[in-house]
């Protein structure tokens, strides 16, 4: 591999022309990218889940919907609003791809009531008020069927709300887009709207992320070249480990897109992870030929001694990293697993790209210029140096202090661990600000709740829906499920029956308002069939009468909500044991969501734990010695333990992106730590003078590793910037593990070597490929 | 009992192209016996505008005959092919001048709603009255409701396009003679006069120059869009009367359809006005109603 580098040095131009042209190979991938915002991916096409929630759409002919809540607050029964309301519901039916039977509204919905024995069959509203007495008349008639309240109007009458289900989910930013502009036209002061439904969350995901991409992840390059220019002040040095993360990040996704995979959320943040990785292996060949290159003077001879310095850590490093994220392909999520496996292709393309592409570089600029600039910035590493000095004394002098002080630390954080809450909700990618966030508010304070769990309550024969023992319990399953504070409302074939009881005046039957007869039941569903339409069933039983399905609306949508009531439900069960034959079982996204998100915190553990094994037998292999592949996974330990640990402190639940970041932990920890001992090993062996060998390391090498640390600690603020919150996470994350790691590896490290490491580190053995001493 | 038999020879001719041919033979067949007896409105076809054309056809259509029983199977099929049968007896009655008419229905299938019975009386201008008994609970209920949106008994089929929508609500224009199925038809355009007192945007009906019977019917929403598809599948001479004896109804938005079939047709066999009423509700007209 080494012959590739001198074959870049020689033939720069070359090496150049190759790496450019590859490039543009994979960047004529880009126009071929698909985005995937649909959370359901999440699972694999054949997850049993899925395929049973795939079985109950088509059943029960559920499609996506947009919701669209009006607010007045004076009260929407006044002419004025409810002739508005008129107005845009019209507007909306004539949209392309609303299914406009389906749309649930004031004037397309029917109210069956009952007047002096005669069954009325009417929209809700027929027609828009004229009088402030109409407006009552038809406020007077909603409030009267309990299955609209909380569902089309709020209890304190001030919002009304549209369900608009549309053809296909990729038609609903379009959609929502023109319904917010019919909707901005018509509503006057004191009026406002909210429109919300998961299908609009996800387009409107799809579209901030191509944001993140196009736009937070270039600001990201540019603010680590800032930092970078910073430390170094060399804009020609720093043009090559640039390019270089830019390149990896190209290479890797036009590797995935051309793969024909499509763009994730996750995804979406492989441009975000290679870059500090990419930056990290030029930041230490840049630190290192800035260091001795002023006394060297000679662009080839240094870069030879710095290339030489370090080949190894840098393979090591990159090898770890790519298992760190390759280890993610044991998911059992797919976006996970395509993640994992073209972040790891893009750190080795990182690598390739520093041993080839940026020797190459160096050697275009000419001498007279790097003399001119590098030679003379010596003096303003002079405070850097004082400091680490100090530190690497310290640490050194006082390691017993150090240790005692990192077995408590650790404790505190394994204490942490134990509090950390697993919980996700992807509404709550967005910012809490966020107009969907806002939307998703108003709408869970006025209505039976936005996110929506299936119950299905199966037979094994036909027509058994309609056995009064089964309408009894899927009623009893209800009246339990709307007791608890996290259910807004269900809604069930059996409302449909109760309500047909109601307005024929026969609800005053004992024992409750399920009818005790088949025939009954049956023509309770017939007449409600004869005065609706052909398919307004449908969403609560399926054609045979064989399945029906409980339409749960919840206020909250966080995974922990849905799984204590599931965890209720199954305890109803238990206790009250269904008809025989009859299965019920849960669907529906809320659940979709919980699945997956178990499935992802358990992947991710056997991911991190997989992988860190497969770190500690590389670590053997090069540090040869087991104590000391122990000590070079501290820092990762520490960075790991602590940074989660604080979370359980800070009560931040533990969801995808935190969950994501554990893998990044795996390959940016060990970076250091991997520099730090074999650099201090290569040095012990040579004098076998402990402290002199931890003066040493404390120069160029922390010099490198503090750089690097600077660098992604402050290169990724602008994710803080981000709409989404996966994107801020990860960002913050990144700062928690790189400055816990440092800290370990400057502090721990030394101390741990200096008591117990260096007896691993045999001196009597011949170093092969001496190092040049010229430090 | 042969109504199951029907049921099922009628399924498979739905969507095949050798039942569309066959259904064609049949229906030209069919047109062949039917045609000398409509001579007389052949011969004036020329001079017929758009709006008299769909005026003769819901006579021929809707009145045909003084009074009407026939046995009818109503198969609504979902999407996914999954059927829902319904079976019932039906009798019509003209009564008045002015286009007024009574429709008596008792229903056979399925077996939890046996012995159900449905009244329509229909009046032009105006929604219809209903009352259905309902046996499980011994109870006769009005039902008033508008006719242009509710769907009859869980079908494609609005209870105006089993009753007629009135003429006058219309704006018909005739588009032109073509021929559909190879034979010709008039195709007629009609709009709403009001938006608002319509279920669609705009129809267009190919009604056959010799029996006036519409052949297909195209329905668009207000948007434009093809929401649902009539067509006469069968045509069959009764009493001399050219009469429809299987229909679908088609929605293309949703993929539901509804094929009604009607058997034992007999027309003028003098049913009187008193069957109409709730007192037959509760007790069948054992005389009609086998």
């Amino acid at each position: 591999m080494k012959k590739i580098t001198h074959f870049s040095m020689d033939h720069p131009v070359l090496a150049i022309a190759i790496t450019l042209l590859i490039t543009l190979l994979f960047l004529f991938q880009f126009p071929k990218a698909r985005i995937d915002t649909d959370p359901e991916n999440m699972l694999e096409a054949d997850q049993p889940e899925r395929v049973f929630y795939d079985q109950v759409k088509t059943d029960f002919g559920i499609r996506d919907m947009i919701v669209l809540g009006i607010t007045d607050e004076g009260g929407i029964f006044r002419v004025e609003t409810l002739k508005r309301i008129a107005r845009i519901t019209d507007e909306i039916l004539k949209l392309d791809g609303v299914v406009v039977e389906d749309v649930i509204s004031f004037s397309t919905t029917d109210n069956v009531t009952s007047e002096d024995g005669v069954l009325r069959v009417n929209r809700i509203m027929e027609s828009p008020p004229e009088t402030e007495r109409d407006a009552e008349i038809i406020r007077a008639g909603i409030y009267d069927n309990p299955l609209f309240v909380e569902k089309i109007v709020s209890k304190d009458g001030r919002t009304a709300a549209l369900y608009i289900p549309i053809e296909r989910k990729d038609m609903s930013y379009r959609i929502s887009g023109e319904i917010d502009s019919l909707v901005r036209k018509e509503l006057g002061k004191g009026q406002t709207y909210h429109i919300a439904g998961l299908p609009v969350a996800e387009d409107t995901f799809g579209v901030e992320m191509f944001f993140q991409m196009g736009i937070l992840a270039p600001l990201t390059g540019f603010v680590i070249f800032l930092l970078m220019f910073l430390l170094f002040r060399k804009g020609s040095l720093l043009i090559s480990p640039m390019l270089t993360a830019m390149f990896s990040v190209v290479w890797g996704m036009g590797a995935l897109i051309g793969a024909g995979f499509t763009v994730h959320i996750m995804s979406s943040m492989i441009p975000i992870f290679l870059m500090p990785i990419a930056v990290l292996d030029s930041v230490h060949i840049l630190s290192e030929f800035h260091d001795r290159y002023p006394t060297n003077r000679d662009r080839k001879r240094t870069l030879l001694a710095v290339y030489d310095e370090l080949y190894t850590p840098m393979l090591y490093t990159s090898l770890t990293s790519a298992v760190g994220f390759a280890s993610l392909a044991l998911a059992d999520i797919p976006p996970v697993r395509v993640f994992g496996i073209f972040v790891a292709f893009g750190i080795l393309v990182a690598w390739l790209l520093t041993m080839t592409f940026v020797p190459a570089s160096i050697m275009l600029i000419r001498e007279e210029k790097l003399i001119a600039r590098v030679a003379t910035g010596l003096r303003k590493t002079g405070r850097l140096n004082g400091v680490l000095a100090r530190l690497g004394e310290f640490s050194f002098a006082r390691r017993r202090t150090v240790i005692t002080g990192a077995i408590f630390l650790l404790a505190a954080g394994v204490w942490g661990l134990t509090r950390i809450v697993v919980n996700d909700n992807p509404v709550k990618w967005f910012n809490e600000n966020h107009k969907i966030r806002i939307a998703d508010r108003v709408m869970n304070e006025n209505f039976g709740g936005t996110y929506m769990a299936y119950l299905t309550v199966e037979g094994s024969e036909n027509e058994v829906i309609k056995r009064p023992e089964v309408m009894a319990y899927i009623d009893s399953l209800q009246e339990y499920l709307e007791a608890m504070d996290v259910v807004g409302k269900t809604s069930s074939v059996a409302d449909i029956v109760g309500r047909v009881g109601h307005v024929l005046d026969v609800d005053e039957r004992p024992g409750g308002r399920v009818p005790e007869t088949r025939e009954e039941i049956g023509q309770y569903l017939f007449l409600f069939l004869m005065s609706g339409d052909p398919d307004d069933l449908d969403n609560v039983v399926d054609y045979d009468y064989r399945k029906a399905n409980i339409w749960v609306q919840m206020k909250r949508g966080d995974n922990r909500d849905m799984e204590s009531v599931e965890r209720s439900v199954h305890e109803f069960t238990r206790v009250n044991p269904a008809p025989g034959g009859i299965d019920i079982r849960w669907s529906g996204l809320t659940h979709i969501n919980r699945v997956w998100q178990e499935l992802m915190v358990k992947g991710m553990m056997r991911a991190v734990l997989g992988g860190f094994a497969v770190v500690f037998v590389l670590m053997m292999i090069l540090l040869r010695s087991p104590v000391l592949a122990l000590i070079s996974m501290m820092p990762l330990t520490f960075a790991i333990v602590l940074s989660y640990g604080l979370l359980g402190f800070i009560g931040k639940d533990y969801d995808m992106p935190v969950a994501v970041c554990s893998a990044l932990a795996l390959g940016l920890s060990i970076d250091f730590a991997i520099h730090f001992i074999q650099r201090f090993r290569r040095k012990f062996m040579e004098t076998g003078d402990l402290a002199a060998t931890n003066g040493y390391v404390f120069r160029e090498p922390a010099r490198a590793i503090t750089r690097n640390a600077f660098v992604i600690i402050f290169g990724f603020l602008p994710l803080m910037l981000a709409d989404l919150t996966p994107y801020v996470t990860v960002g913050a994350f990144f700062a928690m593990l790189m400055a816990f790691s440092t800290l370990t590896t400057l502090m721990l490290l030394p101390a741990l070597i200096g008591s117990v490491g260096f007896r691993f580190i045999r001196t009597d053995r011949h170093v092969q490929g001496n190092t040049v001493n010229d430090s | 009992m042969n109504t199951h038999k029907r049921m099922k020879t009628a399924r498979p001719a739905e969507s095949s192209a050798a039942g569309r041919i066959r259904r064609g033979l049949f229906l030209a067949t069919a047109l062949v016996m039917i045609v000398p007896l409509s001579r007389p409105g052949a011969i004036a076809q020329d001079r017929l505008s758009g709006g008299e054309i769909v005026k003769k056809s819901h006579e021929r259509f809707y009145y045909a005959g003084n009074d009407i029983r026939a046995k009818v199977t109503m198969n609504l099929i979902s999407k996914s092919g999954k059927e829902r049968t319904r079976e019932l007896t039906m009798l019509r009655l003209n009564t008045g001048e002015g286009g007024e008419q009574k429709y008596y229905m008792y229903f056979h299938r399925p077996a939890d709603v046996r012995e159900i019975t449905f009244m329509v009386w229909k009046y032009p201008g105006k929604n219809d009255d209903r009352w259905i008994f309902m046996p499980a609970i011994k109870l006769v209920r009005r039902i008033a409701a508008d006719d242009r949106n509710s769907s009859f008994v869980g079908s494609d089929f609005t209870y105006e396009e089993i009753s007629g929508r009135e003429v006058s609500e219309d704006t018909h224009t005739l588009k032109g003679t073509e021929a559909l199925n190879g034979h010709p038809a008039y195709r007629v355009e009609s709009v709403p006069v009001d938006e608002k007192g319509a279920a669609y945007g705009r129809k267009i009906s190919w009604i056959d120059t010799a029996t006036f019977l519409p052949m297909k019917e195209e329905y668009y929403d207000k948007r434009g869009s093809l929401m649902k598809v009539f067509t006469a599948d069968s045509i069959e001479a009764v009493q001399g009367k050219a009469t429809i004896t299987r229909r679908t109804m088609a929605n293309v938005q949703n993929g539901h359809r509804t094929v009604v079939t009607f058997a034992e047709v007999q027309y003028n066999i003098g049913l009187k006005e008193d069957i109409f009423s709730e007192r037959y509700l509760r007790t069948a007209p054992r005389e009609w109603v086998r």
